[in-house]
Formats: structure tokens, sequence, C-alpha cells
């Protein structure tokens, strides 16, 4: 395996998949924003959006907060300073592979 | 990658997805070249030219501007296309247009008037003046009008205008500032105070009108999202 399928093979998988690194790359640019933005930049649907959303909770990139604006429910949603790292971490890998 | 670069940018310019960052900008500096406008025509002694006066329009100014976008944010935008918090990193090269646009507006304050005297040189006048406008507009583009192809047309309005009244003749643009005070540290003649004075209004305008054709757009092309849990 020469070094740049090597460095392919060590891209965050988590991070990889299209869905989520819109995800990781709009939330990289913001302290933090609601579920509404997301699903407006990205165009998922809300249960496409959730699913990659609950993934990437789980991986410990992002925090879900769920609160109130007045009387609408609301999901704020940030990068973890892991999730930043990690993001960091897979376009300086994607560069070299590149 | 690039896509990704793309992607990262796009909160930045979220602030003004609806327009409202131009609204408000516009607002506050269109009602503050008109309170100078004003007092620029009006006697020395009268109560429009007080300090205090103008410190209180100043702070409403502001006041309705801030609270305005706080509001049409909470009640329009967010509902419609979600909330984001901007990460602001600020470097050097963020400061330059500021920087450049205070040089500028310095610069014609301050230089002896006899070396932009008129009847020597009518570009030599006019250029600084038209550069002031010329910096206006790139702090536009740069703000505002990047990610967006129509705006470019009005930033191409706010340069032809800053040309075109900077070229303006200088006793039609001297009487705009006929009755004015000269501050003790300026030199500044009528005619530039009177162009300056014309090109912050125009911009204002234009920054206005760009706000206000972006926010009809933005209240056009998207809806409330349902109420339904997330």
């Amino acid at each position: 395996m020469n070094l740049k399928t090597r460095k392919i093979a060590e891209l965050d998988r988590v991070i990889h998949e299209p869905g989520r690194l819109m995800i990781v790359a709009l939330l990289s640019a913001v302290e933090q924003c609601d579920f509404l933005y997301l699903q407006h930049e990205t165009e998922m649907n809300k249960g496409t959006l959730s699913s990659h959303l609950s993934r990437l909770e789980e991986a410990g990139y992002i925090e879900v907060v769920k609160t109130y604006r007045g009387k609408i429910p609301q999901t704020l949603l940030s990068l973890t300073a892991e999730g930043r790292q990690a993001f960091a971490q897979y376009r300086r890998r994607m560069k070299e592979a590149l | 990658m690039d896509q990704i670069e793309k992607l990262m940018q796009r909160p930045k310019f979220y602030g003004n997805v609806d327009g409202v960052g131009e609204l408000g900008v516009g607002f506050t500096f269109l009602g503050l070249g008109l309170l100078l406008w004003v007092q620029i025509g009006l006697p020395e002694d009268s109560v429009w030219n007080r300090m205090d006066v103008f410190f209180v329009c100043l702070g409403l100014l502001l006041l309705v501007s801030h609270y305005g976008i706080k509001a049409i944010k909470r009640r329009i935008t967010y509902p419609r296309t979600g909330y984001a918090e901007v990460r602001t990193e600020y470097t050097i090269w963020s400061l330059v247009p500021g920087i450049l646009g205070i040089i500028g507006i310095v610069l014609i304050l301050t230089l002896p008037s006899p070396h932009w005297d008129l009847a020597h040189s009518r570009w030599k006048s006019t250029i600084p003046n038209a550069g002031v406008g010329l910096v206006l507009t790139m702090c536009y583009a740069i703000n505002f009008a990047r990610p967006i192809r129509w705006k470019w047309v009005v930033a191409g309005l706010m340069a032809i205008g800053a040309v075109a009244i900077a070229s303006l003749p200088a006793d039609m643009v001297a009487a705009l500032d006929r009755d004015s005070r000269d501050f003790p540290w300026s030199t500044t003649t009528d005619r530039q105070m009177g162009v300056l004075l014309l090109t912050m209004l125009l911009d204002w305008a234009l920054l206005l009108i760009s706000g206000g054709i972006s926010f009809v757009l933005y209240l056009r092309r998207t809806q409330p999202a349902a109420e339904t849990e997330e």
C-alpha cells in the first residue's frame, strides 16, 4: 500500500460520509446553530439529518442541547473540541491524500 | 476540498441572508448623514447643532437599528431558516478596509487646501473624494455583495456614483456646505465636504435599497417552518 492510499485509509469514517461532512463543515464555522439552520443549509430531511447528528453525537464530535425558543422546541448544536480537532485532522489528511 | 471550503464560508454570510444587516447599517448611517446635512444647513445656534442633541439622535438611531434587527431576526428569520451564531475569527486582514477608510477620510479632512485647489487642477481635488466612495464600495462588496451576483450591480452603482459626484461642478457641490463651520483641525473646502456628504448619502441610501430588496426576496423565497419536534 503506497503512502497516499494509506492516508485515504486513515480518514475518519465518521466525518468522511458526505452528509456528516457537510454538517461538520457547517458546524466548524459557527459557535452554535439550531436544527432548522442545518436542515436549511444541507437540504436534508429531518430523519436523515437526525440520524447523522446521532452518529456524530455518539462519536463525541457534537454537543446537542434541547431547549425552547418561547414555546417552540429548539435543538441547539455545536462542535465539541474533540470534533473540531477531528475535523482539522480530517482536512489535513485529505489534503495530503489529494 | 473546495466544496468543503465553500461550505465553511456559508455561515459567514448567513447574518445578512435576509438583508437585515444592510438595512441596519443603511438606516443608521443614512440617518446620521441626514442629521449632518440638517446641521450644516442650519444656523450655528440652532438646537440641532447642539452636541447633546446630536448624541441623543445618534443613540436613538443605534438603539432602533440594534433592537430592530434583533426583533426581525427573532420573529422572521429564525423561524424560517434557523438560527446560527457565526464563529468570528478576526485577523489583521479583516481590519484593512476599515483602516483604509479612516485614512482616506482623515487625508481629505486634514490635508492643506491649497494642495487641492480646484483652480489649479480639477482631478487633484476630486480623486481623494472619489476614493472615500470607492473604499465604501469595497467594504460593501466584501461584506455584503461577495456571495450574491445581483449585488455587484449595486457595488457598481456605488463606484460610478462616487466618481460622478466627485466630478460634479464645484459650485453645485460647495453649495451644500455653504453655511458650515470649519473644524479647527480641518482645512477642508466646502466642496470637499459637500462631495463627502453626497457620496455617503448616496452609498447609505443604496445600502438601504439593497437591504430592502434582499429582505423582500428572502420573504418570497422562504416559509416559516412547521413547529414540530426535531
